[in-house]
């Protein structure tokens, strides 16, 4: 038994769990992730399709301090580690492939919502920049001959 | 430096009726040194059709309202550039 504190079996501990997780996060890149579970109604059948953006960090990080018995000057020193990390996956509807009979064709899966703000945002931008030039030629000072 | 990969997956082929779809996608993969962070974007791309005859053709997917977006964004900032020249040159 020694009393020097090991700080390394927690350490790895952490890296391997956020390896396991970086995987995980690497399986968002396959092909079944994007094109959905088959539904099949009659004849038809119908593949959903998303878009799918997936982010992720971490971060491990660990001290060791000093003892009393090395340095009888300094006070003894404890040690940690710690980590910490986040991400964020965001899925989009974007298309769905029909297939019956009569042929395979892809109907495109249309935001409104998105487009309705989007328009309004480009809408915005053109009143605020109409109403900001229109204000910078009131307020110039007129010359009086 | 970030590592950014670009690839383009294809799937396991689906047989439907006399249809063999295949399904492509798109990947962009950034990830940072250490492998301690990174971004995946997927992002559907085409299907492949092919008939029992042998004929084959890709069905593009296009994002219509990623199109539809990106549009009006683009329309909102060049109508805001010309309202501002309109307004300096008068």
């Amino acid at each position: 038994m020694t009393d020097e504190m090991n700080t390394n079996p927690p350490v790895e501990a952490g890296l391997e769990m956020f390896q396991d997780t970086m995987e995980e996060f690497l399986a968002a890149a396959d092909v079944r992730v994007v094109y959905g579970e088959p539904i099949q109604h009659d004849d038809t059948l119908i593949i959903p399709t998303a878009e799918v953006l997936c982010g992720l960090g971490f971060g491990v990080g660990s001290g060791s301090g000093t003892s009393a018995d090395e340095n009888p000057d300094k006070p003894s020193q404890g040690s940690g580690s710690g980590g910490g990390g986040g991400g964020r996956i965001l899925s989009r509807p974007v298309a769905v492939v029909v297939a019956s009979p009569e042929g395979v064709r892809v109907e495109p899966v249309v935001d409104i919502t998105k487009i309705a703000l989007a328009g309004l945002t480009a809408l915005g931008f053109m009143v605020g920049m109409m109403f900001r030039m229109s204000s910078r030629r009131h307020a110039l000072p007129t010359i009086e001959e | 430096m970030p590592t950014i990969e670009r690839e383009i997956r294809t799937g396991e082929t689906m047989q439907v009726g006399n249809f063999q779809i295949t399904p492509k996608t798109n990947v962009l993969k950034i990830q940072l040194p250490g492998h301690r962070a990174g971004l995946i974007w997927n992002r559907p791309k085409a299907v492949t059709v092919r008939t029992s005859n042998g004929q084959e053709s890709t069905l593009p997917v296009r994002d219509v309202t990623r199109l539809v977006i990106w549009s009006m964004l683009a329309g909102g900032l060049l109508g805001a550039i010309l309202i501002g020249r309109m307004y300096r040159n008068d």
